[in-house]
């Protein structure tokens, strides 16, 4: 039990401290050895079971009229025993103490040591093992003779659990002297109360608030001093029940100053009632302290940003332009490139073209990027306010989204190819027209590049995308816009200093040789997204997909042929339209399928990894086995490189087994509510994300996006060396 | 979109841009129904809400009858989790308490069930001949003893404590789910002080009234769940 050591240790801390604290009642030994009264110990005949000796203790051995000391029930608990806080959480129940005091004396209420938390199962308890002391502060009346004693009368009742509970009382008799000079107890008294003040609640320096976020709470914390280096662990007690679900995980989350709690809501949740509880804080040490925080609850979801993190911290036009440099990054990203190709051969048409033209062209495919970035951000936050934590990359995850992806890319692919031409037909046109449909394929260039791209960008903007989401709605989509138009840059810029374009080479054969080549990207990832499919819904996806890409391949042919002809081509053109509506069936027959029937070729007996799953996690940490999590998808190809070059290779393997490190692997191809939920609650909505939890119980260290081996192996050695230094005082 | 001739001819151009609309439409629109579709079931694995519809439970009773929420249809049904050697749950029968509110529901035709999720070698744990004697000795009156030793109905339920109370309505709508009343302690002389929320809910019910308190704190021992 990691507990046990702790209070050890802590006791350990307290003896050298209480030696300190001895210093002050020194100035009185005088009077003490006048007096010729040893300290004694002040602590009451026991009441004892096999699970709990108690007692009743005064940290004063004698005391004088009018002051003010403490007495409290100490419990000395047998291994694995425990007994509760005032919220006990969801069994169990808190000791209840009654005093019997002299006539003009005063007690106040018990100072509730700072919890830990007691799962069993399913349950949470909060409470205390090994040593306890629920302290209660009395006040001796003004008028109380020195020469008599003081008596302090307690019946103390206590609920006592393992797996089963018993309840148990005692009566406790404290004859305490009265003197002209007060006289602090023993040292082992005094050393009791010390480690029960190491967990006595401290007033937060702290402010706090409480926003409902659906069925999440998100509880932020802001001061100065709470840094990732300071802070290692944090969870929230709330002082009464209802409050928060106490069994599900609070998952943490730092920037600099701020700390932000995910919590699960408690069944009677109110927004108009108080929801004040203790923040225990676990520093770098390994030491928890227990802080009183009482936090705002925010009612009007919006009005607040639950989720600061980056965005409050950074001045707006920086996170615009943070977000705009990460548009422009995407440009160089691998799923971008279909899209490249798009681009390449759409400059190289305009090397040919007027400056006007080229500057629309521009302003237009720009248009489109904003659109399609405009769009994707008012559907994110639209199913967010719905309450559903939905990723980024989301739309992959849809099966008939990926089938019609995969015809679309075939589809250009085969134009490029030359099999049939867009906006190439019979009959004379104006100049004018021409240029509108160049200006409307621009248009929808952008459009495409955004919704391809999107995988992609959750390697470089995941953090920042999962805070934009979390904020006000002008700022999500300030950050969403200025990615685009971070996207759309290159390409604008040949708008806006035409002379780029000018430098750009002359038309020629050249172009239709890129052209060609340009197809063979299309291709590949139609293929790919065939691949996705097949990890998705299975043998029956690739079917239908293959089977489509077919009818696109053959309404490309025949529409192709009715251009290359010389009539109307009306029965190409029919059986063309045939072959679309039948694409278009099939991709009803899709909408059936069951996402999950997949059949997984990786879970063979051979693997090196355990699905993902909280509850494995959970069971995992109580353990206090190390655990690295890694979430992945078939449509994020970041991810699948990461395992490729990383994650898979021996070394990074063989570190995992050398540290017993237990690996689990999310997949996310499909949409799963807890993922999502996983993710939501390190600030995340995309993927790759990659965490280890070192061994112990710690909290969490969050990878970044993109691996390399020596990166992996560094990290894994550092959280479990600084793991090993500093054993958990919070379990 | 990709048109590298800038020469294109009239009659196509509605083709050309249907074709890429409905590309493109069709992609933005997948990108919607995709997050419509996520919205849809993200409530079917959560925790039981009050004034949704129970979850589904079948489980043995400890007469070898197989009981499920479907088959009650029509009733009210009244759900306790229990654990004989609890002493939360001990309070409630030895003063009758428990055996009060059994009757009084048998009296309103309510269906009661008692549930124990205790798996062998933890405390509660009985066989069904146990389940039976215990019900006998101790003159309560539950229409069934529900074993759920893999506590599937207990966790579908997201029971936490021995006693933990649920009323589900005719309709199979959970009405009230909580404590047995307002007091949490051992002490049997708190029965009378404590607000009986249980018995209220029964009351309410058997009207045809609202719950007033439809959430309470459950108080109790942990529900000792299987931990493989």
């Amino acid at each position: 039990m990691p507990g046990r050591g702790t209070v050890a240790r802590m006791s350990g801390v307290f003896d050298r401290r209480n030696l300190m604290s001895l210093a002050l009642p020194m100035a009185t030994l005088a009077v003490l050895l006048l007096a010729a009264k040893p300290t004694v110990a002040l602590e009451s005949t026991a009441t004892t079971s096999p699970r709990v000796t108690a007692t009743l203790i005064s940290d004063a051995a004698q005391v004088t009229p009018g002051q003010t000391f403490r007495v409290g029930l100490r419990q000395k608990l047998a291994l694995h025993w425990h007994t509760y806080w005032k919220n006990s959480g969801d069994a169990g129940a808190p000791p209840e103490i009654r005093l019997s005091l002299p006539d003009g004396a005063s007690a106040g209420e018990i100072v509730w040591p700072g919890p830990d938390r007691i799962p069993a199962g399913p349950v949470m308890n909060y409470g205390y093992e090994n040593e306890i002391v629920f302290p209660i502060s009395v006040t001796v009346p003004r008028d109380a003779q020195p020469g008599q004693s003081f008596a302090v009368r307690a019946e103390a009742e206590w609920l006592v659990c393992e797996r089963e509970c018993i309840p148990e009382k005692g009566s406790f008799t404290l004859d305490i002297p009265i003197g002209d000079a007060a006289v602090a107890a023993a040292s082992d008294i005094q050393a009791a109360f010390a480690t029960a003040d190491t967990r006595k609640p401290l007033s937060s320096p702290w402010t706090t608030r409480l926003a409902p976020e659906g069925d999440a709470l998100a509880l932020t914390v802001e001061g100065a001093d709470l840094t990732r280096t300071a802070v290692k662990g944090a969870y929230f007690y709330p002082a009464t029940w209802g409050v928060v679900d106490h069994a599900a995980p609070q998952q943490l989350s730092l920037s600099d100053g701020v700390l932000t709690l995910a919590l699960a809501k408690g069944q009677t949740f109110n927004p108009e009632a108080k929801a004040d509880g203790l923040l225990a804080v676990t520093d770098g040490g390994g030491v928890t302290r227990w802080f009183e925080i009482n936090p705002s609850i925010s009612t009007a979801p919006g009005s607040a940003n639950p989720a600061p993190s980056v965005i409050e911290t950074l001045p707006l036009w920086q996170t615009a332009l943070f977000a705009f440099l990460g548009g422009l990054i995407l440009n160089l990203m691998p799923c971008v490139f279909p899209v490249l190709a798009i681009k390449a051969t759409a400059i190289a048409k305009l090397s040919g073209g007027a400056l006007r033209e080229v500057r629309l062209a521009g302003a237009y495919y720009t248009l489109g990027v904003l659109v399609a970035f405009a769009a994707l951000a008012g559907t994110l936050l639209a199913v967010r306010a719905g309450g559903t934590a939905v990723g980024w990359g989301f739309q992959f995850q849809s099966p008939l989204f990926v089938a019609g992806m995969s015809w679309l890319l075939l589809a250009i692919g085969l134009n490029l190819s030359g099999v049939f031409e867009v906006g190439l037909g019979v009959g004379g046109t104006g100049q004018q027209l021409a240029q509108k449909s160049g200006h409307a394929g621009s248009f929808f260039t952008g459009l495409l590049a955004v919704v391809v791209a999107t995988p992609c960008t959750a390697p470089f903007m995941g953090a920042a995308i999962g805070a934009a989401l979390t904020a006000p709605v002008y700022i999500c989509l300030l950050i969403f816009l200025a990615m685009g138009l971070g996207l759309a840059a290159p390409y604008a810029l040949l708008g806006i200093f035409p002379g780029l374009a000018r430098a750009l080479p002359r038309p020629g054969a050249w172009m239709v040789r890129l052209r060609q080549a340009m197809a063979f990207p299309m291709y590949a990832s139609a293929a790919w997204l065939v691949w996705v499919l097949s990890q998705q819904i299975g043998d029956f996806g690739v079917l239908i997909a293959l089977s489509g890409a077919l009818l696109v391949a053959l309404a490309a042919w025949m529409y192709g042929i009715a251009q290359h002809g010389t009539g109307r081509g009306l029965v190409s053109r029919g059986l063309a339209t045939a072959a679309i509506a039948g694409t278009l069936g099939l991709l009803v027959q899709l909408n059936g399928a069951t996402p999950g029937a997949a059949a997984r070729s990786e879970t063979a007996a051979g693997a090196n990894y355990e699905p993902f799953s909280n509850a494995r996690l959970e069971a995992l940490r109580r353990e206090g086995k190390p655990v690295f999590v890694n979430m992945t998808a078939a449509w994020c190809i970041t991810c699948l490189v990461n395992e490729r070059t990383t994650l898979s290779t021996d070394a990074v393997q063989q570190a995992f087994r050398d540290r017993g490190i237990v690996y689990l692997k999310g997949d996310w191809t499909n949409r799963d509510p807890e993922i999502g939920a996983y993710l939501r609650s390190f600030n995340r909505d995309g993927l790759p994300f990659y965490a280890f939890y070192p061994a112990g119980g710690r909290d969490p260290v969050v990878l970044p996006p993109v691996l390399t081996e020596a990166m992996v192996v560094g990290e894994l050695e550092r959280a479990s060396k600084s793991a090993s230094i500093a054993p958990p005082s919070n379990r | 979109m990709t048109d590298i001739r800038s020469k294109a001819k009239l009659a196509d151009l509605p083709f050309d841009r249907r074709t890429l609309m409905l590309g493109t439409t069709a992609g933005l629109t997948a990108v919607a129904a995709g997050g419509l579709t996520a919205l849809a079931p993200s409530s079917a694995s959560a925790a039981p809400q009050i004034n949704k519809p129970a979850p589904d439970f079948t489980a043995v009773d400890s007469n070898g009858k197989t009981q499920s929420l479907a088959d009650l249809r029509g009733k009210v049904v009244a759900l306790e989790w229990t654990n004989h050697d609890c002493p939360y749950v001990r309070k409630h029968y030895n003063t009758g308490n428990m055996q009060a509110l059994q009757r009084q529901a048998a009296d309103a035709g309510i269906v009661w069930l008692s549930v124990i999720s205790s798996p062998p070698g933890e405390q509660g744990n009985v066989t069904p001949e146990k389940a039976n004697e215990l019900t006998q000795t101790r003159k309560a009156a539950p229409t069934a003893v529900l074993l759920d030793p893999k506590g599937q109905m207990g966790r579908a339920y997201d029971a936490r404590t021995t006693p933990h109370m649920f009323l589900i309505n005719a309709e199979g709508t959970l009405v009230y789910m909580g404590g047995i009343d307002s007091i949490p302690s051992t002490r049997a002389d708190d029965l009378e002080k404590a607000t009986p929320y249980f018995r209220d809910a029964m009351a309410a019910v058997a009207k045809g009234e609202p719950v007033k308190n439809a959430v309470t704190r459950p108080y109790g021992c942990s529900v000792k769940y299987t931990t493989s």
